[in-house]
């Protein structure tokens, strides 16, 4: 009975998505554990062994496939608790990185901070070395920099290095040198070497990615290292993957040592999952949306194609690996309701997390949450929390709330857990507006797909915000990633600079089929490392181009035989047209020359993915599903109301229901305001509509 | 929807795709410019008007051009009449129309809705050459406008969809680079996407709903800036603020003398008494001294208010003609933004009491060096407006220390300073360092922003610089407030060959510098904030140990002791200069500098 399953560490909880051979999904659910967040991996897997009737070796003996999102990097870069890292950098040039080039994000707010460097100033240290604009080595490597550089570094107890010399794109003997000095000197410390990670022009880019990978880098090497030894001691014996910022998986001895991969990619699974979902919906444009117990990502797919780009940002730092386009605020189940300076209700960003957790869960939380409203709301059944084994404590969210929100504010206990929901609403459809409205999309025109334990409370109350007529709560919706994790395919990125000028008199079509290859073979090599069989992988290429003098590249998907033909006349086409439909014109006509910078491969190694299975047919009636009422809040009554109660775990396809109803499945609870009625689709998910 | 029910959601999804349009113009331009002004430094501002010419949204990346296109539309509008048809495109930079800098070059295009006038969609950007008597046109040199750049009122370079070649030819037989033709044409290609965007919203919503709407959004824009204005206390304030050096006679001193008068919710800029127009290019034209006051007056309220036409409404400027912040014909004036600095500190001074906690000191001053010549690994001429070597840092705030290495106020941290390896592919020029220069900031319980040094070698030939900027004099650095100490100087040399070094003035024209010149610049730092001596020591102790502040600099501004052999404090020592300082304090020592 082999077995695939996807793991997503959140915040607060561990998603696991569970497949057998027939398709058949069972969800699982536990709390995160922070300090070694394998610990809740485990107890996940631990509760399904248990559940088969097997011990831990027994169950995972059949498990084929393990794919595991890990936030354990973000996390370390967002709270400032990245491994001690140094930097060599060429002299005169250590500043790069924290200067980010001088930019202030916020043009007219005089009191915008910069966000603190990722390596202090006195651990970036200068080596006199120096390699021209054409690659030639100017100024050899003084090894006395190095040596000393070293020695600080190792008085210092950094736990990382990174290299990034000028133009070391073009020339990367002198990196070499230094590295070998490096691991010479410091066998154990995580190195990154910038001509190997990313061997692309543009310093500070360049620069900044490198020290993101070093500085996540001793974090994820342990946390695989410890996951990997605890996974072969119960004998699993199936392929583990992990997975990536760009949408893709990759085994875990490559994503170590491209760490900053992992970086935000926490919710890339999403849109896969969103994709896998709508498959079976007319719907080609829709925003996913997840929120858990500490966060809420949002991510626009247009034409069933997620935004991807390669000028992402981890704290304002820039990281130019291509990744998912993901809009992430602060809001989520755990979130903390304060009062601030002007008396004014906030909800988050701080959030009460796995641990303590909500002041209901009777974990020593304090602060009054998210959940502790949406549980004195009536929303939440304190008796049958996660399926029952949680069991909520209504009276000390009560409490809570009066004495933090309500007294301070002059508020009934209603009025204060009603605006908090009303307050953490607002926050997440103004993020669904910066990545709508904010880049000219009307999100009326967008299905909302609701992910995440908290989100189905809340989805509803977002959308009315916005207008959004429809949305889909997918049955997994509460392990949304998770599920995301099974459908995505293993892909890696390279990429070469060879700046040129493209024609047939200019570029050296050896050069560019030499470097193509190179890369092509890479990811081929990886794949097979990987065990994907060759009629399984995908090659996908593409080249960064401009007109000749311009400062920004186009990127341009390309097949294989443009090159292999040398058949310019496509390519520069194939630009010219991009150029135009991105902005607003094109040279073709002028005959102006095209310069190319960057070729790029993708490699993807397709994955064999669980099949959604198709239930049978209901009706409209769900009747029998009514398990009750209780009182619970209706916004736009601004009062409680006895509100219908059915068990979403037998609802099935062809179910109607007008609002205000509550669905409680074991990991989710939807509700349904009395301005949209639900449908359940042959897959077993909700389409809630706008009456 | 009938035409006056008002949807809100509609109304702010109007402002948010009015600023997302503008965005992809801007990227448009980001992506597809040639000269690093424009793609790397962003020097440019694209912008919709409506019919009329009346702002709906811009987006600045450098503020001080981005108030002085609405006033052109507005012209445009006027000058052509009923001559405007679908497919114009004009061009425009005269400075005595409206215009902010001869270099920045606007293109404008009118967008139809059948045969109806609906809307402008503009592009203004900083052109690496506008004709005139030198390569860059930055010409300390210049006593007309017709020495410092082709002056293009109002002209059209397309008719109803068709290019006017031979006026194309004109104007660019009459610039020196080429890439300036392409640059224009990316100004185009920015405006088509501008056009697209907004064709499709009025398609889609009719144009009464649009119109409708864009009315009330100026209006609610127009309340929200009132209720900024209202929380200042009535009165008249007094600022004042020298520009050093007209780059004519030696230690001329011009006085920018303002009164700002609040009444209510209305604010009145009172430039009477300001020293009268000088005869070289240390001029403002109108709209550049204006632009400096709105994007001072924009950091002093909440920043999130829209931009469109009803963010000027309720703000007058009074600006005699014939001082030197708004110069009779035919001044030169290309050193108008440049004054932006001057004018911003006038306006923190006179609002240093009644709104301490949102003004800042003083923030460096900008100077420029504009470097052309012939690169010969590429044999073709080049020109380099140095964006990389003059980003001093900012003035502190209440609360905030001053941002390092931002640049000038005109820019206010929208400028970027070239990327190193790109700069080196760019222009014949070996770059040496660029890395924070230490004891930059001026100190303050909330310190200046940090400098830069900048050090590079000169591998191009015929090479001349033009130097054009301020802070180098003797009491032009950074003003501090409450106590804070004042930011430090700019300062450009150059090292010849031969090993002899000469400092650059502010303004000057430097000929004929030899192949192998090491260029040096230092941008200065700003000003602080409050008595230094109440900066927390950890935060002096870690700007020592980062090389930010020298040991020596802790101890005598700071009062703060560090034991060089183990970089710790040595805390009897500063208890005890802390004390001291105190005491001199209550003397009535410590005013402010």
């Amino acid at each position: 009975m082999p077995y695939k399953i996807g793991i997503d560490v959140g915040g607060t909880f561990t998603d696991f998505l569970l497949v057998d051979e027939n398709g058949n999904l069972e969800i699982y659910k536990v709390l995160s554990t922070p300090e070694d967040p394998s610990i809740g991996v485990f107890n996940g897997l631990l509760e399904m062994a248990k559940n088969q009737v097997l011990s831990i070796s027994e169950f995972l003996k059949e498990v084929e496939r393990v794919v595991h999102g890990t936030t354990v990097t973000t996390n370390a870069v967002l709270t400032n608790t990245v491994s001690k890292t140094g930097l060599l950098t060429t002299a005169g040039f250590r500043d790069t990185l924290q200067m980010r080039r001088g930019i202030r994000e916020e043009l007219y707010n005089n009191k915008y901070q910069p966000p603190p460097p990722i390596v202090p100033r006195h651990l970036r240290l200068p080596v006199t070395e120096r390699v021209d604009v054409e690659g030639n080595i100017v100024k050899n490597i003084k090894s006395g920099d190095v040596w000393a550089a070293i020695n600080k570094f190792n008085r210092e107890d950094v736990k990382a290095v990174a290299i990034c010399f000028m133009h070391s794109y073009a020339n990367k003997t002198n990196e070499s040198i230094a590295a070998k000095m490096v691991k010479k000197k410091m066998p154990d410390v995580y190195l990154t070497v910038s001509s190997e990670l990313l061997p692309q022009i543009r310093f500070y880019e360049r620069t900044s990615t490198t020290v993101l990978n070093s500085c996540v880098g001793p974090i994820l090497k342990g946390y695989l290292r410890n996951l990997t030894k605890k996974l072969s001691e119960s004998l699993f014996d199936g392929v583990l993957l992990i997975m990536q910022s760009n949408g893709g998986v990759t085994s875990p001895h490559i994503a170590q040592e491209v760490a900053a991969s992992t970086l935000l990619s926490g919710p890339a699974a999403a849109p896969v999952a969103g994709i896998a979902y709508t498959s079976t919906q007319e719907y080609k444009n829709f925003i996913t949306v997840d929120m858990g117990g500490t966060s809420f990502d949002a991510i626009l797919v247009e034409n069933r194609k997620p935004f991807v780009t390669t000028e992402g940002k981890v704290n304002l730092n820039a990281l130019a690996l291509p990744m998912m386009a993901i809009h992430t605020i602060g809001a989520g189940g755990g979130s903390i309701g304060w009062i601030n300076e002007g008396g004014l209700l906030q909800m988050g960003p701080k959030s009460a997390g796995a641990s303590p957790g909500p002041v209901c869960y009777r974990k020593g939380g304090k602060e009054p949450t998210c959940t502790d409203a949406d549980l004195v709301l009536g929303y939440l059944n304190p008796d049958y929390f996660a399926g029952g084994k949680i069991k909520l404590d209504i009276e000390k969210a009560k409490e809570t709330i009066k004495e933090k929100i309500a007294k301070p504010l002059n508020l009934s206990l209603m009025e204060a857990a009603a605006g908090m929901y009303h307050v953490i609403n607002v926050n997440m459809a103004s993020a669904i507006r910066e990545i709508t409205i904010k880049r000219g999309y009307d999100p009326r025109e967008f299905l909302l797909v609701c992910a995440g334990g908290a989100g189905p409370i809340h989805a509803a109350m977002i959308a009315l915000e916005l207008e959004i007529p429809k949305i889909l709560i997918p049955k997994e919706s509460s392990i949304f990633c998770a599920a995301g994790m099974l459908f995505s395919d293993l892909k890696h990125d390279y990429v070469r600079t060879y700046h040129t000028i493209f024609s047939k008199d200019n570029t050296d079509i050896n050069r560019l089929i030499g470097l193509l290859k190179e890369i092509e073979d890479e990811g081929h090599a990886i794949l097979k490392k990987e065990k994907i069989p060759e009629d399984k992988h995908r090659i996908e290429y593409s080249l960064d181009m401009r007109y000749l003098g311009q400062y920004h590249e186009v990127n341009i998907k390309i097949k294989k035989e443009h090159i292999l033909e040398f058949d310019t006349e496509s390519i520069s086409n194939i630009f010219h047209y991009e150029h135009d439909r991105l902005y607003g014109y094109s040279l073709r006509k002028e005959g102006t020359r095209i310069e190319l910078v960057n070729v790029r491969v993708t490699a993807v190694g397709i994955t064999e993915k669980p099949g959604l299975q198709e239930e049978s047919y209901q009706g409209p009636d769900a009747t029998r599903h009514l398990k009750g009422s209780r009182l619970a809040y209706l916004p736009s009554e601004e009062d409680y109301r006895e509100v219908d109660i059915y068990d979403g775990m037998k609802m099935g396809y062809g179910n109607h229901l007008a609002g205000p109803v509550i669905i409680e499945q074991v990991n989710t609870t939807i509700f349904v305001p009395p301005e949209y009625t639900v449908d359940c689709d042959a897959y077993g998910s909700y389409m809630l509509s706008l009456i | 929807m009938s035409n006056n029910r008002i949807d809100y959601i509609l109304v702010s999804v109007l402002q948010r795709r009015f600023r997302s349009i503008t965005e992809e113009m801007g990227l448009t331009l980001l992506r597809t410019t040639r000269s690093p002004i424009l793609n790397e430094a962003r020097d440019f501002v694209t912008g919709l008007y409506d019919a009329k010419g009346r702002m709906l949204e811009q987006t600045e990346y450098i503020p001080v051009l981005a108030f002085a296109v609405s006033g052109v539309c507005k012209y445009i509008f006027e000058y052509f009449g009923d001559d405007i048809h679908p497919g114009d495109v004009i061009l425009h930079n005269d400075v005595f129309t409206h215009g902010n800098q001869n270099n920045d070059v606007a293109v404008f295009k009118p967008v139809f809705h059948g045969d109806a006038l609906v809307a402008w969609a503009a592009c203004k950007g900083h052109q690496a050459d506008i004709g005139g008597a030198v390569a860059g046109g930055y010409n300390p040199e210049a006593r007309e406008v017709w020495q410092e750049a082709l002056r293009i009122p109002p002209v059209k370079v397309y008719e109803k969809g068709k290019l006017r070649k031979d006026v194309w030819d004109m104007i660019f037989a009459n610039i020196r680079f080429p890439i300036v033709e392409e640059d224009i044409k990316a100004e185009i290609g920015g405006c088509v996407v501008g056009e697209r965007g907004i064709t499709a919203l009025i398609e889609r919503y009719n144009l009464d709903v649009f119109n409708t709407h864009v009315e009330y959004l100026f209006d609610s824009t127009e309340k929200m800036v009132r209720n900024e204005i209202r929380e200042i206390p009535d009165g008249t304030y007094h600022g004042e603020s020298i520009v050093f050096y007209d780059g004519v006679k030696e230690d001329s001193q011009m006085k920018i003398n303002l009164n700002i008068i609040v009444d209510g919710t209305d604010i009145n800029f009172d430039f009477t008494g300001s020293s009268p127009q000088t005869p070289g290019f240390v001029n403002a034209p109108y709209a550049a001294t204006a632009s400096a006051v709105l994007l001072t007056f924009l950091m002093l309220i909440n920043p999130d208010i829209p931009h469109n036409e009803g963010i000027v409404r309720p703000i007058k400027i009074i600006n005699p003609q014939g001082s030197f912040l708004n110069a009779k014909f035919p001044a030169a004036t290309t050193f108008g933004n440049s004054i932006t600095g001057p004018t911003s500190d006038a306006i923190f001074k006179a609002f240093a009491n009644a709104l301490p906690k949102m003004v800042s000191a003083g923030w460096n001053r900008f100077l420029g060096f504009t470097l052309t010549g012939f690169d010969p690994k590429k044999d073709k001429p080049y020109v380099d407006i140095l964006f990389l070597s003059l980003k001093g840092g900012s003035g502190a705030t209440y609360l905030c220390d001053g941002y390092d290495h931002i640049g000038l106020i005109n820019c206010a941290g929208g400028i970027l300073a070239q990327d190193y390896e790109m700069f080196e592919i760019h222009d014949p020029h070996f770059l040496i360092k660029h890395e924070y220069m230490i004891d930059s900031a001026g100190a303050g319980k909330w310190r200046g922003g940090l400098g830069v040094e900048t050090e590079f070698r000169i591998d191009g030939k015929n090479v001349t610089g033009i130097a054009f900027g301020d802070g180098i004099e003797k009491g032009a650095e950074a003003f501090g407030l409450f106590g804070g100490k004042r930011g430090t100087l700019n300062r450009i040399e150059l090292q010849y060959p031969d090993g002899r070094i000469s400092a650059a003035k502010s303004k000057e024209i430097i000929r004929d510098i030899p192949r192998g010149t090491i260029f040096y610049q230092r941008a200065a730092g700003g000003g602080g904030y409050g008595s230094p001596y109440e900066r927390p020591v950890q935060k002096v102790l870690q700007d020592v140990i980062n090389g930010m502040v020298s040991i020596e600099k802790a101890r005598d501004d700071y009062g703060v002791v560090i034991k060089p052999e183990t970089m710790t404090i040595d805390k009897m020592a500063t208890e005890r200069l802390r004390k001291g300082q105190a005491n001199i304090d209550e003397k009535g020592g410590g005013k402010a500098d």
